[in-house]
């Protein structure tokens, strides 16, 4: 069969003239990046934007992509205007994830780095970007060790950890909603730190975990798990999905009439998500990490108007709020401190607390200086079929400080080793 | 635990019949012109995607019924510009080209439509389910296996009733002396082709109800639509149907004992088929 190809089809004259393509090629292809002025300050996201998680992804591009322009609108960083490269790390092959990280700091020369979504790419880089010495951002990655037991002096993160989530959700869940729980769990990093924040939770409360389904991630039918989930008679069926996961699972849920029976639940959750499901499997007890409609809190409104124009007029969700909350740190620590040295910047982001037009939370949000988590709010409350606004799906009960729902530094596991 | 085993083997069976439906159309294009279609996937959520456009004016019903009919005429466009001049050539050729258009197409759907989820919504009498204790049961996931019987009915009706499909079975033995005796194979061929995406718009019409509907969802369902073909065996319609129901149940009995294995299993199977009986269970000797 390879005789097939390389016989008799391939002549003298095809590969003379294939190889002249392929060096015109080299001229002719946009090679614009590198024309570009050498002076631009650059920023690397190295998000999924092919696969389950390409919506999140897109979206955090987008939040980022909004603050990069009024960064440079402000004047920029140092005087020097910024770029957003971004690199599509994919939503599972986390080697790719690395090769994209390394592209982007050794061969583009970034000098921030942005990323991931997914949990374990998120470590992945968080090594990568260790080694080579960039200050890191993780945008939208939530298991507990990328600022715990994997932590790192140049990596800080804006989303919730896994532990923050379930710590904050946990006491309403007991309190109003039952003792027993089933868990629904995605079998990786994510899904694992979640079921093991909520059975603390349990623990402390003397609650009862009546059994747990792990499920592949990325599966289609989760019919022979909710069977499961409903033959162990649970009060309370936690779903610790994401993504599309978390669509199919709850639409099969609702549709086997299991949230009559039981109450639904979980940790996190997205507008993504209850966007994506039909108006009456939009239920449920849930965290978001922040939410579009804040009424008491400045600056919000300003916001989703801003997001709006670039996101097809729809409103922005969490995953824009990270994107454009990473990229600004990074601008805002480098303008203080008059300097791009990512030691010295790392140093002054540990209890660097967010300007409100920023943090756009009603609560005081700064990074930690012991594990480099932000300390944001977390809205807890239930989805809803319709709130006020169209896009309104999501009705806050109460508000928890991230401070409060959080591990203590030294119950993290992270030592933080600084350079010399 | 019998209950909960019952249970899975009843819902295994449904599940089995959806997997059926999508290998049925992708093993009906690989006996007649030896492509094997990765592209199908693709055109699952095509059809999907279409039903979702259509819903707001005709309806769920009139939406199953033309998101289909519409898909398969962009199977007959695309056979008959992309596939048709590879016919003569090694089956490597084809392969590379669908699954190229895989790319394509999934990419396509995620250009025009977006990376996000849709809200598909089904007819709301359809989405509760028959009684509380077979909670499983729900009235759409009967009607998709209703669904199945019919175009496992038709498709049968058609390939031993008609012309068209007499032609089709014969062409599977032997296209060659088919086309020596007059028929013309090239526009048989597209028609098979068009048959076989009906197949898989209808699935992605009935998977958009099930699952949610983004561009990922063509490539999440081709694999055991694969897995179904080699384990009924290559060249057989009833193996393929067998094939898919096998794998349905025995995902749905694993998760009583191993949940995490529930995906894997089926590759297992697979495995044991291709060690043991390599044509499949129900396959024809020699076929590739």
């Amino acid at each position: 069969m390879t005789n097939d190809i390389l016989s008799g089809r391939l002549d003298r004259r095809s590969l003379i003239k294939a190889a002249a393509a392929a060096g015109v090629a080299q001229f002719a292809a946009p090679f614009v990046i590198t024309a570009r002025a050498a002076d631009e300050i650059k920023f690397g996201l190295n998000d999924p934007l092919t696969g389950t998680y390409a919506e999140l992804g897109k979206n955090e591009q987008i939040g980022c992509q909004l603050a990069i322009e009024q960064i440079n609108a402000q004047g920029g960083i140092l005087g020097r205007q910024a770029q957003l490269l971004v690199e599509d790390s994919t939503s599972a092959d986390t080697g790719i994830a690395v090769q994209k990280a390394r592209k982007l700091i050794e061969r583009d020369k970034v000098d921030f780095l942005l990323g991931n979504v997914n949990s374990a790419m998120a470590i992945a880089l968080g090594q990568v970007s260790n080694e080579l010495k960039r200050l890191h951002i993780v945008t939208g990655g939530h298991t507990d060790s990328v600022t715990g037991t994997d932590c790192h002096w140049n990596v800080f993160r804006v989303c919730n950890t896994t532990r923050m989530e379930t710590n904050s959700v946990s006491k309403t869940l007991f309190n109003k909603y039952g003792k027993k729980w089933y868990f629904i769990t995605p079998d990786y990093a994510f899904g694992h730190t979640l079921q093991q924040g909520f059975e603390a939770s349990l623990k402390q409360f003397g609650g009862t975990e009546v059994g747990a389904s792990l499920t592949p991630l990325g599966a289609t039918d989760f019919s022979s798990y909710l069977i499961q989930a409903q033959a162990a008679n649970p009060e309370v069926i936690i779903f610790l999905l994401a993504g599309q996961d978390m669509v199919n699972a709850l639409k099969q849920a609702v549709q086997f009439g299991l949230d009559k029976r039981f109450h639904i639940a979980g940790a996190q959750q997205e507008l993504e998500v209850l966007e994506g499901l039909p108006p009456d499997a939009r239920i449920g007890t849930w965290v978001f990490e922040w939410y579009w409609v804040q009424p008491d809190v400045p600056h919000v409104k300003g916001f989703v108007a801003d997001i709006r124009k670039v996101n097809g007029g729809k409103v922005p969700s969490a995953r824009h709020w990270f994107g454009y909350v990473a990229a600004w740190t990074c601008a805002l620590v480098a303008n203080d401190q008059k300097t791009l040295d990512p030691v010295k910047l790392a140093k002054a982001l540990e209890n660097f607390k967010l300007p409100p037009e920023i943090a756009l939370m009603p609560y005081d949000t700064f990074y930690r200086a012991g594990d480099h988590q932000l300390m944001p709010t977390l809205y807890v409350g239930n989805a809803v079929e319709k709130g006020a606004a169209e896009e309104d799906l999501f009705k806050v009960d109460e508000l928890v400080k991230g401070v409060d729902a959080a591990l203590p530094v030294a119950e993290t596991g992270c030592h933080l080793s600084w350079p010399a | 635990m019998t209950q909960l085993l019952l249970f899975n083997l009843f819902n295994g069976l449904i599940i089995g019949a959806f997997y059926a439906l999508m290998a049925l159309g992708l093993s009906l294009i690989l006996n007649l012109s030896g492509v094997i279609n990765f592209a199908h996937g693709g055109f699952l959520a095509i059809g999907g995607y279409l039903a979702y456009m259509l819903i707001p004016h005709i309806g769920f019903w009139g939406a199953l019924a033309v998101a289909p009919v519409l898909t398969a005429v962009l199977g007959l466009v695309v056979e008959r510009i992309l596939i048709r001049p590879l016919y003569g050539r090694d089956p490597l050729y084809s392969l590379l080209l669908t699954f190229g258009l895989a790319f394509i197409l999934e990419d396509g759907t995620r250009y025009i439509w977006g990376p996000g989820t849709l809200p598909f919504t089904i007819p709301i009498w359809l989405s509760s389910p028959l009684s509380n204790t077979l909670f499983f049961l729900t009235g759409y996931r009967l009607f998709m296996v209703a669904l199945v019987v019919a175009a496992v009915t038709g498709l049968f009706l058609i390939l031993n009733r008609t012309r068209l499909g007499m032609r089709i079975r014969a062409g599977t033995l032997d296209l060659e002396t088919v086309s020596v005796l007059g028929v013309n194979t090239r526009i048989l061929r597209n028609l098979n082709f068009g048959l076989g995406i009906y197949l898989a718009g209808l699935a992605g019409v009935l998977a958009a109800g099930m699952l949610g509907l983004q561009p990922t969802i063509g490539s999440t369902l081709i694999m055991p639509s694969f897995v179904a073909i080699i384990i009924g065996g290559l060249g057989s319609l009833p193996g393929t149907l067998l094939g898919g129901l096998l794998i349905g149940v025995a995902s749905g009995i694993t998760t009583v004992f191993f949940p995490s294995a529930s995906e894997a299993v089926i590759y297992v199977l697979m495995g044991l088929v291709l060690l043991v009986r390599p044509r499949g269970l129900l396959g024809e000797e020699g076929r590739f």
